[in-house]
């Protein structure tokens, strides 16, 4: 896909493709969208987050599963933009490598990149990366289902 | 290695189940074999046997020997 294909989404497209509302909602945009191969993704911090006055007074930082959160809501982007899926509910099937190498803190914006390595039956398998400037914060591999997808190949007696 | 070691691989590494305890296994017997446990298996049978399977075979694949009969469809043979 050329560039000029490429799709974006605002906050409010975003939450036409997956279901995660605040506070639960951690990415602010998402764009150069190939769908069924990779998503880019942003997230602007700051003090006002719910999460900084408890993690933790005086050295606010992201939580990891907050920053796993980050990674994961742009990944499910590289298949819930896909028309037949828009919409559908996600669940955490895997998390692996989880690595963090960054406090991310107040004022930082986070960047992502996320690659879908395979997707079928519901089911989808690949990775992400987040960056604040040029230093890595945190990355993972996931594999995720889409239940409602998920169910139409379940077998049909015990 | 043969189809039935192929087979039996397939489940086992889906399942994490020992090849003594798949003859008589049933969806659901195990807490493995679940919905994302059997599109594993099924992903494993698929790059195993080099075949994609119709959806309707995919929910017909209820037990360990219920999907010799559905893989004969596809020309494997499991216990030749």
């Amino acid at each position: 896909m050329s560039n000029s294909e490429l799709l974006s989404f605002d906050i409010v497209g975003i939450q036409e493709c997956q279901q995660n509302r605040y506070p639960q909602l951690f990415v602010d945009s998402i764009f150069d969208v190939d769908p069924g191969k990779s998503a880019r993704g942003l997230k602007n911090f700051t003090y006002n987050e719910w999460f900084f006055p408890a993690h933790f007074e005086g050295d606010p930082n992201v939580p990891g599963h907050i920053q796993i959160e980050c990674l994961v809501q742009t990944f499910i982007m590289t298949f819930l933009s896909m028309e037949p899926y828009k919409g559908m509910k996600t669940n955490f099937v895997r998390i692996n490598n989880a690595n963090f190498k960054r406090k991310v803190i107040p004022g930082d914006r986070l960047e992502i990149n996320a690659t879908l390595d395979s997707f079928k039956r519901g089911i989808a398998k690949g990775s992400a990366e987040s960056f604040v400037g040029n230093e890595i914060a945190c990355s993972a591999d996931f594999i995720i289902t889409l239940p409602d997808v998920l169910e139409n190949f379940k077998p049909s007696k015990k | 290695m043969t189809n039935v070691e192929k087979y039996n691989k397939a489940f086992m590494e889906s399942f994490n189940i020992e090849e003594d305890k798949l003859k008589g296994l049933k969806y659901q017997d195990i807490v493995d074999w679940d919905s994302v446990g059997h599109m594993q298996l099924m992903a494993e049978l698929e790059d195993e046997f080099e075949v994609e399977l119709d959806i309707d075979d995919i929910v017909d694949f209820s037990s360990y020997e219920e999907g010799k009969n559905i893989l004969l469809k596809y020309e494997v043979n499991i216990d030749s």
